[in-house]
C-alpha cells in the first residue's frame, strides 16, 4: 500500500522524469546545443557599429581647396577619395577589367577643364557615376553637390535665399549612435531560443499522449492537474533557462537586466502554453510539428519585423509577441525602464495567461478521453 | 472469499448514443479472481476505466475497498494496480527507472525495484532501457509496475495477450501469488484456457451487459453440452463420431459405438467456455 504523497512531491517527480526523457532525446539535446552555438557565433560576427559615412570617388584637378571647403559644408558622413584620372575612378567603381575588393558606389569625374569653363560662364560635363543600389535620394543629392561646386567656383550665389534650416528628429536622435544590426536581432534570436524548447515540449507531451503512459501515471494518485502542472513548469523552465543562457553569450544583460528576464520568463510561459496545444492537438509526429508551426511563425513575426522599422502592418500590434519583442528591444538596445515598457509587458502577459489556459484545456480534455 | 474488494451496482456509460456499459452490477471479493471475458467492443475496456476512476459512471455507485470511486479517487487509486493492454511505459528509461518514477507517484519512500524485477524475470536487465525489451519482457514489466504498491485491487486487461508461454507462464503464476496474498483480481482476456484456469467467477460482457456470472464449472454444467468423442476404422477409413451425453438415447448410443468392430480411441469432452459464451450470447469471443 501506498503512503500519503504531497501534490509538489508528485509534479517533482514527473518534472525529473521529463528531464531524464529529454536528456536522452538525442535529437532535441543536440538541435539545443548547435542552435545556441549558431546564434551565438552568428550574433558576434554581425557588425556592432552601423557605419554612416559614405565614400564618394572623385576625379578633379585644381579644386582641392573648394573641396574642401564644401566638405565642411556638407557635414558628417561623406567621404571623398581622390583619383588621379578618370579611368582609376571607373576601376574602383568596378567598371574596369579587374573587380576591386570593395567597389566604391558613387563617384564624379570633373572635366580637367572644368574650373576654366565654368569660370567664363560655358557649358560643361560632370559625370556623376551612381551605382543601381544607391537610393535616388542620394543619386539627387550628388547632382545638387556638383551644382553648388559649379556655383561656388563661377563665384555666384545660389539663385535663392538660402533658409534657415531647423531639423526636428522625431523620437531620440540616433545620428552617430545608430543601432547596429546585431542589437535588433537579439529579441528574433531570443525567440528562436524559445521556439526549439517549445518543439522539445510539444514532442514530449505528444509522445505522452500517443504512448498513453499519461493513462499509467493518472491510475495512479497523480491528478491531471499535477500532470499539466509539471509540464508547465518544465517547459516554461527549459525555454527560459535555454533563452537566457542565450542571452547570456550575445551579452544582452548589460542594459536592464531585470526587465529582459521578466520579458523572456513570458516568452517562456507564452510557448508553453503554444507547445501544449501543439503537444495535446497533434496526433502524431508530423502532425505535432505543423500545429507547432502553425503558432510559432506568426510569434515570430513581430520579431522579424524589429530589422525592418517602419515596416510592419499595424496588425503586427496585436501579435501576442509583439509586446515581448518591443521590451526587449527597448530595453537592450535602447536602455529603456520600466515604466517605458510595462505596457508592452502587460499585453504581453495576458497573452501568456490566454496561451497557458487554452494549452492547459485541450491537454485536460485530451487527457480525459483517451 | 472475504469482503467485498469491488461492488458495481447498476452502472452505465455511453460515448454519446453508444451505450458501452449497460445497467451492469456485480462484486469481487477480497483473494477472488474474476475473468472478464468479452469480445471486443463488449465493453472490458469501458468497465475497468470506470473502475479505476479514469471515468466517472453515468449512472449507478461503483465502490472500491468500500469507497466511493466518484469521491475518493486519491485514496483508491493508492490503493490499486493497473496493468493495461498496450504497454505503456517510457520506453527511454531502464526497467529500474521506469519502477522508481511510479514508486514516486504513490509516495513510496526508500523504494527497491530489485524484489519486485526478480519476481516477474528482469533482475538481469533492470538497468537496460525498455525500448530494448522484447514484448514479453514490457509486459512483465507491466505486471511489475502494477505490483509495486502492493494493491489491494488488480485490474490486468489482457495481460498475457500474444505473449511467448515463458512471459505468459512467469504472468499467470503472479496472478495465483497475488491472489493468495489476498488481492481482489480483475482479469479481462480472450484466452480461454487461461480464464479457466485462473478465475474463481468469470463474466461474460456481450454489447456492455453481464449475459452471465459465476464458477466456469457452474456456467459448463449448466450451459455447456457433455459428450463422447469416438474415432473408429471401418473399410479402412477412420471415422469419428461425437455422442451428447446429456440425451435421452445416450446409452443406446455408447453400446453401440463401443460394441463396434474397429474401435480406435474415446474421448469424453467437457464443454469449453467459449462454447458457453457463444451459446449465451451467440457470437464468438474472438470477433
Amino acid at each position: 500500500m501506498s503512503a500519503q504523497v504531497s501534490r509538489a512531491a508528485i509534479v517533482w517527480a514527473i518534472v525529473r522524469k521529463d528531464l531524464r526523457e529529454y536528456s536522452r532525446e538525442r535529437f532535441f539535446v543536440v538541435i539545443t546545443v548547435i542552435s545556441i552555438l549558431v546564434y551565438g557565433i552568428a550574433f558576434w560576427l554581425m557588425p556592432s557599429s552601423v557605419d554612416e559615412s559614405f565614400a564618394v570617388g572623385i576625379h578633379q584637378t585644381g579644386m582641392d581647396d573648394i573641396f574642401a571647403a564644401a566638405m565642411e559644408d556638407q557635414g558628417v558622413g561623406i567621404e571623398l577619395v581622390q583619383f588621379e584620372t578618370v579611368a582609376a575612378l571607373e576601376a574602383a567603381l568596378g567598371m574596369g577589367d579587374a573587380e576591386p575588393e570593395e567597389p566604391l558606389a558613387i563617384g564624379l569625374a570633373f572635366p580637367n577643364d572644368f574650373l576654366q569653363r565654368v569660370a567664363a560662364g560655358q557649358q560643361t560635363t560632370v559625370r556623376v557615376y551612381v551605382d543601381a543600389n544607391v537610393p535616388v535620394e542620394l543619386q539627387r543629392a550628388m547632382e545638387s553637390f556638383v551644382r553648388e561646386i559649379a556655383y561656388a567656383l563661377s563665384g555666384n550665389p545660389l539663385p535663392v535665399a538660402d533658409p534657415n534650416r531647423e531639423v526636428i528628429v522625431l523620437g531620440e536622435d540616433r545620428v552617430g549612435a545608430q543601432v547596429p544590426f546585431r542589437e535588433k536581432i537579439r529579441p528574433l534570436f531570443a525567440f528562436m531560443a524559445l521556439v526549439i524548447e517549445t518543439f522539445a515540449l510539444s514532442s514530449l507531451v505528444a509522445t505522452e499522449i500517443q504512448a498513453r503512459t499519461v493513462t499509467a501515471v493518472l491510475v495512479s494518485p497523480t491528478r491531471v492537474s499535477d500532470f499539466l502542472a509539471a509540464k508547465g513548469i518544465l517547459g516554461t523552465g527549459m525555454a527560459f533557462a535555454q533563452a537566457v543562457l542565450l542571452l547570456l553569450i550575445i551579452g544582452s544583460f548589460a542594459n536592464q537586466p531585470l526587465i529582459l528576464l521578466c520579458a523572456v520568463l513570458l516568452g517562456a510561459v507564452l510557448v508553453t502554453g503554444c507547445g501544449l496545444i501543439a503537444g495535446a492537438a497533434g496526433k502524431d509526429f508530423i502532425e505535432t510539428l505543423f500545429y507547432g508551426m502553425a503558432f510559432m511563425i506568426p510569434l515570430m513575426i513581430p520579431a522579424i519585423a524589429v530589422l525592418f522599422p517602419g515596416s510592419a502592418a499595424g496588425w503586427v500590434q496585436v501579435l501576442p509577441s509583439y509586446g515581448l519583442v518591443q521590451a526587449v528591444v527597448q530595453a537592450s538596445a535602447y536602455n529603456a525602464g520600466w515604466l517605458d515598457v510595462l505596457p508592452h509587458l502587460g499585453t504581453a502577459l495576458g497573452w501568456c495567461g490566454i496561451a497557458f489556459a487554452v494549452g492547459l484545456v485541450i491537454l485536460k480534455r485530451r487527457v480525459e478521453t483517451l | 472469499m472475504s469482503e467485498e474488494a469491488i461492488r458495481v451496482d447498476g452502472v452505465s456509460y455511453a460515448y454519446g448514443d453508444v451505450k458501452a456499459v449497460d445497467d451492469i452490477s456485480f462484486s469481487v471479493a477480497q483473494g477472488e479472481v474474476l475473468g472478464f471475458l468479452g469480445p471486443n467492443g463488449a465493453g472490458k475496456s469501458t468497465t475497468i476505466k470506470l473502475l479505476t476512476g479514469q471515468m466517472r459512471p453515468q449512472t449507478g455507485d461503483i465502490a472500491i475497498l468500500g469507497m466511493n470511486v466518484a469521491k475518493e479517487r486519491d485514496a483508491i487509486q493508492g490503493r490499486i494496480g493497473v496493468c493495461f493492454e498496450e504497454k505503456n511505459l517510457y520506453l527511454n528509461l531502464s526497467a529500474k527507472e521506469n519502477l522508481h518514477f511510479f514508486a514516486r507517484l504513490f509516495g513510496i519512500r526508500d523504494f527497491d525495484p530489485t524484489p519486485l524485477l526478480q519476481r516477474v524475470g528482469l533482475a538481469d536487465r533492470a538497468d537496460d532501457r525498455v525500448k530494448g525489451y522484447s514484448k514479453g519482457m514490457q509486459q512483465r514489466l507491466m505486471v511489475a509496475r502494477c505490483l509495486l504498491n502492493n494493491p489491494d485491487i488488480l485490474f490486468l486487461d489482457e495481460p498475457t495477450d500474444g505473449l511467448d508461454p515463458v512471459s505468459s507462464q512467469a504472468i499467470r503464476r503472479v496472478i495465483e501469488e497475488e491472489a493468495e496474498r489476498g488481492a481482489a483480481i480483475l482479469l479481462t482476456t480472450h484466452d480461454m484456457d487461461e480464464a479457466d484456469k485462473l478465475s474463481d467467477r468469470v463474466a461474460f460482457i456481450n454489447d456492455g451487459t453481464i449475459a452471465a456470472l459465476d464458477t466456469p464449472e457452474n456456467l459448463k454444467l449448466a450451459h455447456g453440452q457433455r459428450s463422447v468423442r469416438v474415432r473408429t476404422r471401418e473399410n479402412g477409413e477412420i471415422r469419428e463420431q461425437v455422442v451428447p451425453l446429456d440425451a435421452s438415447d445416450t446409452g443406446d448410443q455408447l453400446k453401440a459405438v463401443v460394441g463396434a468392430e474397429g474401435l480406435l480411441t474415446i474421448h469424453t469432452e467437457e464443454a469449453t467456455l467459449e462454447a458457453v459464451f457463444i451459446t449465451l450470447t451467440g457470437r464468438g469471443l474472438q470477433e
